[in-house]
C-alpha cells in the first residue's frame, strides 16, 4: 500500500512519506464485578504527507479501498497552503533496524476466554463488601508501515495488553475510588496479576482511617502515579517545539544541571516488552535512546523532522503520527534512572513492573515527621502547565507521621513548582514500576505547599 | 486549520468512515464491533453476536422502551453557510485573521496557537426494533490561545467558540480574540492569588463548567445503577443545595453545540430537570441504566464515534437563572474580601471532589471588584459547595465553547453549559499559601 501510494505521487510533488497503521482490538469489560460486554474494533487508515513548492500538505483517510490519486490531489491542496519548510527525508538506513521486541505471539493468540479469565482472577481477587469493582482487559494486535520517496522503508508488528482495575466505595458521602493497571506487549503472569490486587489491596486498606490533613511546607512522597504533575513541565519543556516557540523555560540551558545530579530521565523507544517501543518512528527514522535530563543536566530536547529542520538540528526519532493530522513530536517510553549514593541502578529494562510492596511509599517515609504520600491529584494537566508551577487537590493522599502512614487525607491541597522541587530529591523509592509507558520510583520532595481546608 | 505563531502548521481535509454494531441477546451481554472496513457489515454483525453469545449473564439486561416507539425520521441540523462548499483558503483566511489580531496586542505575545475545525457528520442509525434515522449534524470550533510572556513569567489567555452550526456563525470574533491576548499580557503583572477560603462569585462560564463536572457527571446514570452505596447518596429527594439552586440538561434546546434531535441509541432528546428548588428530582440515562432503575430514558447515551458504544454523557448542562433583574452587583455589594473567578482552563473531578482552574479572577474589595489575580484554582467538596450557593444571578447565557467533555476515553463529545452569576458563600481558592 505504502509503495502503491508513494509511487502515485511521482512526479505530482517533490517528497513524500507515508504511514499505513492497521489495528485490532478485542476489549473485554466486567462493570459492577461481572462481565457486561465484549468488543471488538478494527480500524485501518493511510496518512500521506508530500512536500511541494518547499510547502507540507498533509491527508488522511480511513477508506476501506483508498484511491491514492485522491489523496496525493488532497494532500497537494492541502500544501498549497503551507509555510515552507525546508524539510529532507530520511535516506534508507544503513544498518538494519533494530530487531522489534514489541509483539508476542502469546498476546496476539490469546483467546477471548484468557481475556475474561485475567478479568475474572482480578474481580474474584479485589472484591471486599461495599465496594465495586469495574475490570476492562484489551488487547491489541497492531501492523505499521512506514516509506518515504528518499527510499527508506519501516515494517513492524507489535501487540499490547492492559488490565484495568478500580475499585470505588462510597461509605456516606465519601468516596474512595482507587485504580491501577498492567500494561505491557506480553500478557500478565498471575504474578503481575496479583501485585495489582496487592497494589490496590495496600492503598485501600490505608485508605479506610480518614485523619486531618496537615498544614504547611512539608515533605511529600510522589508515588509513581502521583508524579505526573511534577512530570508534565519536564515533558512540554524538553519538547524541541516549545523550545523552537519559545515558551520552553529551559530553551537554551542544554549542559546546564538544573535538578538534582542523582535524576537522569531518559525517552527509550527501543525498550523491549513495552507497546510503545518500535524499531523506527513514524516518519522513517531509526528509533535511538534519548537522554532528556543526564545526571541532573538538561540532556536533548526531542524533535520531529519539522521541529528539527525549523531548529536546523535532527530529528530524535520522535515523530508520532496518526491517520489524520500532520506528523507531531511525541515520546515514547520515558525512564526514570537514578543513581542513588554510589549505585547506580539500570532499572528500565523490565519487561513487566516488579512486584510493589506491601508499604506505601517506597521505603521513603521513615524519615519523615510529618507530611504526605501523594497517589492521584485532581486537576492534573490542566493550567499554565509549562511554567512549572502547579496547585491541585489531592484525589488520594495519605498523612505521614512519624514515619508511620497514619490514614488518609481529604479536603487538601498541594502546591509548588516542579522545576524547583527536583533540584533536590529528598530520596529514591524502592517501589519502581511501569505506570503506562512511563517507568518510575516514587520521589521524596521537600518544602512542598500543602493546603488544608 | 492550526496556527502556531505566524506559521500555518496544518491544513488538511479528512474523510473519516466506518460502523458500529451492538447486539444483545436474552441472557447474554453486549457483543461489539467497530469498524472502518465498511464492506464488511454483514462480517460485522456476525461477530458482535457470536460475543454477545459468549457474554453469560445470570442477569439479565433490559432496555427500557422509547416514549413514543421506535423512531423514523431525517433530522437535518441547520448547517448554516455548509462548510463543505467554502475554500480551504477561505478558510486560512479567517483564522489568520484572528491569530494576527492575538498577536497584534502586544509584543509580549510570543506565541499563539489558533485552530479552525469544521466538521459535517452524516450518521444513519438502524435498530431491531424499528428506529430509523437519518441524522445530519454539522459543527464548526474556532479556538485560539495567547501566551504572553516576560522573562521566566508565562501566562495564556484562551478563547474557543463551538457551535452546530456552519460558515456564517464563524464569521467577526476578532474583537473577543484581542480580549484574550491582553489578558494574557495583563496577567503578566498581576500577583498570584492568595490561597484561603473566600466567599466566590463564579462567572457564566466558571459556573457552566462548574456545574457540568461536579454535579453532573453524578446525574449520569451509569454511575448509580448498579451501586447501591452510589444510589444511596444520589437518592432523588435528597437536598443538593438551597431554594435558589435549580439545574438541568437540555438536549433539545434550539442550535447548541450540546443539541441532538436524538441520541445515539435513537431516543428523542429533552429537557431533563435535575436538581428542582435545591432537590435532586431526576438523572440522565440511557435505555439501560433507565431499567435498571424503572426510570424513563432521557436521551442522553451518546458515542462520539463509530469507534465507541454510546454511554450516559451530558448535552447543554445549564444552572437557571435566578431571579430577573438580581445581577451581579448585588452578587457582591457585601462581600468585604472575596474572588471573582472567570473563564475556565479546566475541570476534573473525582466524584465528591473537583478542581477547577480559572482562566484570571479578580479580588472583590469592599463590595467592588478590585485587582486581577492570577492562578486561581477552585478546589472543594461537591456537597459542601453545592449547598454554599446562596445567590444566582438573573443574567443567563449559554457558553458555546470548543473542545468537549470526556468520559470512558472518550472526548471530545461536543457539550455546552449554561449558567448566570453565581454566588458560593465559601469556597477553597488555591494558590500560595
Amino acid at each position: 500500500m505504502i509503495d502503491r501510494l508513494l509511487e502515485a505521487t511521482r512526479g505530482k510533488v517533490d517528497g513524500a512519506d507515508a504511514l499505513w497503521r492497521r489495528e485490532e482490538q478485542t476489549a473485554v469489560a466486567f462493570e459492577s464485578g461481572r462481565l457486561k460486554s465484549a468488543g471488538i474494533s478494527e480500524e485501518a487508515g493511510l496518512n500521506l504527507r508530500v512536500l511541494a513548492n518547499g510547502r507540507m500538505g498533509v491527508a488522511g483517510t480511513t477508506a476501506a479501498k483508498p484511491d491514492p490519486k485522491e489523496l496525493v490531489a488532497r494532500a497537494g491542496a492541502s500544501a498549497e497552503l503551507g509555510e515552507s519548510v525546508d524539510l529532507a527525508f530520511p535516506n534508507p538506513s544503513p544498518q538494519s533496524l533494530s530487531p522489534n521486541p514489541t509483539f508476542f505471539d502469546r498476546t496476539a493468540n490469546a483467546s477471548l476466554d484468557d481475556l475474561v479469565r485475567m478479568g475474572r482472577l482480578l474481580v474474584e481477587r479485589l472484591s471486599r463488601p461495599d465496594c465495586q469493582i469495574n475490570v476492562s482487559v484489551q488487547r491489541e494486535v497492531a501492523e505499521t508501515a512506514v516509506g518515504n520517496t528518499a527510499g527508506a522503508r519501516g515494517e513492524y508488528r507489535g501487540t499490547g495488553i492492559g488490565v484495568t482495575a478500580d475499585l470505588t466505595r462510597i461509605a456516606g458521602d465519601d468516596v474512595l475510588m482507587i485504580y491501577d493497571q498492567y500494561v505491557g506487549a506480553d500478557l500478565p503472569t498471575d504474578a503481575d496479576l496479583e501485585a495489582l490486587v496487592r497494589s490496590i489491596d495496600t492503598r485501600l486498606e490505608a485508605a479506610l482511617k480518614i485523619v486531618t490533613p496537615p498544614d504547611g511546607a512539608l515533605p511529600v512522597v510522589f508515588t509513581p502515579a502521583g508524579l505526573a504533575a511534577v512530570i508534565l513541565p519536564l515533558e512540554q519543556a524538553l519538547s524541541g517545539k516549545t523550545v523552537l516557540q519559545g515558551s520552553s523555560p529551559l530553551a537554551g540551558k542544554v549542559g546546564q544541571k538544573l535538578f538534582d545530579e542523582r535524576l537522569s530521565i531518559e525517552d527509550d523507544p527501543l525498550t523491549p516488552g513495552r507497546p510503545l517501543s518500535r524499531p523506527v518512528d513514524d516518519e522513517c527514522v531509526p528509533s535511538r535512546r534519548n537522554a532528556l535530563v543526564e545526571r541532573g543536566t538538561v540532556g536533548h530536547f526531542v524533535y520531529d523532522l519539522e521541529t528539527a529542520a525549523r531548529a536546523k538540528t535532527q530529528s530524535t526519532g520522535n515523530g508520532r503520527r496518526g491517520i489524520f493530522g500532520k506528523p507531531h513530536i511525541g515520546y515514547t517510553n520515558i525512564l526514570f534512572r537514578m543513581a542513588d549514593g554510589s549505585a547506580r541502578h539500570d532499572v528500565g529494562a523490565q519487561h513487566a513492573a516488579p512486584l510493589p510492596s506491601r508499604e506505601l511509599g517506597g521505603g521513603l517515609i521513615a524519615s519523615i515527621a510529618d507530611g504526605l504520600i501523594v497517589d492521584d491529584l485532581i486537576g492534573v494537566g490542566q493550567g499554565n502547565i509549562i511554567s512549572g508551577a502547579f496547585s491541585h487537590p489531592v484525589g488520594l493522599a495519605y498523612r505521614v507521621q512519624r514515619g508511620e502512614v497514619t490514614g488518609r487525607v481529604k479536603d487538601a491541597a498541594v502546591a509548588g513548582n516542579a522545576y524547583d522541587l527536583l533540584k533536590k530529591i529528598g530520596g529514591f523509592g524502592r517501589d519502581g514500576r511501569w505506570l503506562g509507558a512511563r517507568w518510575s520510583p516514587s520521589l521524596l520532595l521537600e518544602g512542598v505547599s500543602v493546603a488544608r481546608r | 486549520m492550526a496556527f502556531r505563531g505566524r506559521r500555518l502548521e496544518t491544513a488538511t481535509v479528512s474523510e473519516d468512515q466506518g460502523g458500529f454494531v451492538r447486539v444483545l441477546n436474552n441472557g447474554c451481554g453486549w457483543g461489539i464491533a467497530s469498524f472502518t472496513s465498511l464492506d464488511e457489515i454483514p462480517a460485522m454483525v456476525t461477530r458482535a453476536n457470536e460475543l454477545s453469545r459468549a457474554v453469560r449473564l445470570d442477569e439479565p439486561i433490559r432496555l427500557a422502551a422509547v416514549r413514543g416507539g421506535p423512531q423514523t425520521a431525517d433530522a437535518i441540523l441547520d448547517l448554516d453557510g455548509d462548510v463543505r462548499g467554502v475554500a480551504l483558503a477561505d478558510k486560512k483566511k479567517l483564522l489568520d485573521r484572528y491569530n494576527g489580531a492575538m498577536l497584534a496586542v502586544s509584543d509580549k505575545i510570543v506565541d499563539t496557537q489558533s485552530s479552525y475545525r469544521d466538521e459535517v457528520s452524516e450518521v444513519w442509525y438502524v435498530n431491531s426494533e424499528g428506529t430509523s434515522l437519518y441524522q445530519l449534524r454539522p459543527e464548526v470550533v474556532v479556538s485560539g490561545t495567547a501566551i504572553g510572556r516576560r522573562d521566566g513569567t508565562i501566562e495564556k489567555g484562551l478563547e474557543s467558540i463551538g457551535l452546530r452550526k456552519g460558515w456564517n456563525s464563524v464569521q467577526n470574533f476578532e474583537d473577543q480574540f484581542r480580549v484574550v491576548a491582553q489578558r494574557a499580557v495583563d496577567l503578566l503583572d498581576a500577583p498570584r492569588v492568595r490561597g484561603a477560603a473566600y466567599p466566590v462569585i463564579l462567572d457564566n462560564e466558571l459556573a457552566g463548567v462548574f456545574i457540568h463536572e461536579a454535579f453532573g457527571h453524578l446525574s449520569e446514570a451509569d454511575f448509580v445503577y448498579e451501586n447501591p452505596q452510589a444510589r444511596e447518596m444520589m437518592t432523588l429527594g435528597r437536598r443538593f443545595g438551597k431554594p435558589v439552586l435549580n439545574v438541568g440538561d437540555n438536549g433539545a434546546a434550539k442550535g447548541l453545540r450540546g443539541t441532538l434531535p436524538y441520541d445515539d441509541e435513537g431516543t428523542p432528546t429533552q429537557d431533563t430537570p435535575l436538581i428542582k428548588e435545591g432537590i435532586l428530582v431526576g438523572r440522565l440515562h440511557s435505555r439501560e441504566t433507565a431499567a435498571k432503575l424503572a426510570e424513563q430514558p432521557t436521551g442522553n447515551a451518546r458515542a462520539i464515534s463509530f469507534r465507541h458504544p454510546p454511554i450516559v454523557r451530558m448535552t447543554n448542562t445549564y444552572i437557571a437563572p435566578g431571579k430577573k433583574g438580581v445581577g451581579f452587583n448585588d452578587l457582591i455589594s457585601d462581600i468585604k474580601l472575596g474572588v471573582y473567578a472567570c473563564g475556565a482552563f479546566g475541570g476534573q473531578t473525582m466524584l465528591e471532589n473537583f478542581s477547577f482552574t480559572a482562566g484570571w479572577g479578580y479580588m472583590i474589595r469592599d463590595g467592588k471588584v478590585a485587582e486581577l489575580v492570577k492562578d486561581v484554582v477552585l478546589a472543594g467538596n461537591l456537597f459542601q459547595t453545592l449547598d454554599r450557593i446562596d445567590t444566582i444571578a438573573g443574567d443567563f447565557t449559554w457558553n458555546q465553547m470548543g473542545g468537549g467533555c470526556g468520559k470512558g476515553g472518550q472526548f471530545p463529545l461536543p457539550v455546552t453549559e449554561g449558567a448566570p452569576h453565581v454566588r458560593i458563600e465559601e469556597a477553597l481558592i488555591g494558590g500560595d499559601v
